[in-house]
């Protein structure tokens, strides 16, 4: 008779709270070929611990190494990921108020700077009173009519960009900061798995 | 003299086609035509867009260079100036997200179900500096 056979594939990511106990089950998506999947998703692998802190690598070894002490027999197939990160989710600190304030001002203040070093720089405002002779033909120093849009017009180009124009979406597509905030995670996530997996470097000179 | 006159050309086309270039480029890398075609939904018409690009840069060049006036009434320098206005935005929409400020920020200051406000603090404070540069700050 040929071994059972249990396909194992861990998940990317697993979110816990801090002392609880992980089992095969929390870590990987399992399916056999006889019945012992419910039985191995049961398995005891780890209990947080506070030195923990909030994030840990689990390594596709690990959860092979447990299943066969119980089931020798196993022949044990992985796919996908190699490794789940867990991440240790304590009591969400609220940012305060006054700090939020305080950093929604900074960033007001800073954008402002900006754009009026950006003006400066490219000489904006020759170039929009060169803008109002060419469409009117008369010189006027301060050409507000075309000034006055043009400051609400990058408001509008700026949200209309981050697609927060309109709360409801055009489409399923996600928009470039969602895009943003997903690949800065995902380089987060490979660090992690790099540099908390101690299983994923060997130094032989280490003594 | 015939010969200075086609130098003359040769550098006036060679410079043209370098800017040109690094303009189209510098687009490319923003992606806001992509952006605007995907708001849209009118990726099928992209050609089109691209035209634009063209005859717009190369249009305002002849027409600039040349110093000309058309002596019509200001009001048409709302629409020009809320069009001009747009695209500034949406380059420096751009140009924030190619340097990675929102999701550094989200992720440090830990904001990220405030990213709205936090994003309209930026917007508002652009909106706010532009006006204040034009109304107050050139009379100084």
């Amino acid at each position: 008779m040929a071994s059972a056979v249990l396909y194992l594939r861990m998940r990317q990511k697993l979110k816990v709270k801090p002392q609880q106990l992980i089992t095969v089950g929390d870590l990987a998506q399992l399916i056999s070929s006889d019945n012992t999947a419910g039985h191995i998703a049961e398995m005891e692998m780890y209990r947080i611990k506070p030195s923990d802190k909030n994030l840990l690598v689990v390594d596709v070894m690990k959860v092979v190494e447990k299943i066969q002490e119980h089931l020798p027999a196993l022949d044990i197939q992985t796919i996908g990921p190699a490794q789940t990160i867990v991440e240790i989710q304590y009591p969400k600190r609220r940012v305060s108020t006054i700090y939020f304030i305080l950093i929604w001002f900074l960033l007001f203040i800073g954008s402002g700077l900006a754009i009026m070093n950006f003006h400066e720089d490219v000489s904006m405002q020759e170039v929009h009173q060169r803008i109002y002779r060419l469409i009117t033909g008369i010189d006027n120093p301060t050409p507000l009519m075309l000034q006055i849009p043009y400051s609400l017009g990058l408001g509008i180009g700026m949200v209309l960009f981050f697609n927060h124009l309109f709360r409801k979406r055009f489409n399923e597509e996600p928009s470039p900061l969602e895009v943003e905030m997903f690949n800065y995670q995902q380089d987060l996530d490979l660090y992690i798995i790099m540099h908390e997996n101690k299983e994923s470097e060997k130094n032989l000179n280490d003594k | 003299m015939t010969s200075r006159v086609l130098f003359a050309m040769l550098i006036g086309f060679a410079e043209g086609i370098a800017v040109g270039a690094g303009f189209v480029a510098f687009l490319t890398v923003l992606g806001i035509i992509p952006r605007l075609t995907q708001l849209s939904k009118t990726e099928h018409l992209i050609r089109f867009y691209e035209w634009s690009i063209v005859l717009g840069t190369t249009v305002t060049s002849l027409i600039t260079l040349r110093n000309a006036q058309f002596h019509l009434s200001a009001f048409w320098l709302i629409p020009i100036g809320l069009a001009c206005g747009i695209f500034i935005g949406l380059l420096a929409a751009a140009l924030t997200e190619v340097i990675n400020v929102f999701p550094i920020l989200a992720k440090r200051i830990g904001v990220v179900d405030k990213l709205l406000i936090i994003l309209m603090a930026i917007v508002l404070g652009k909106i706010c500096g532009s006006l204040f540069h034009w109304t107050y700050f050139v009379f100084r």
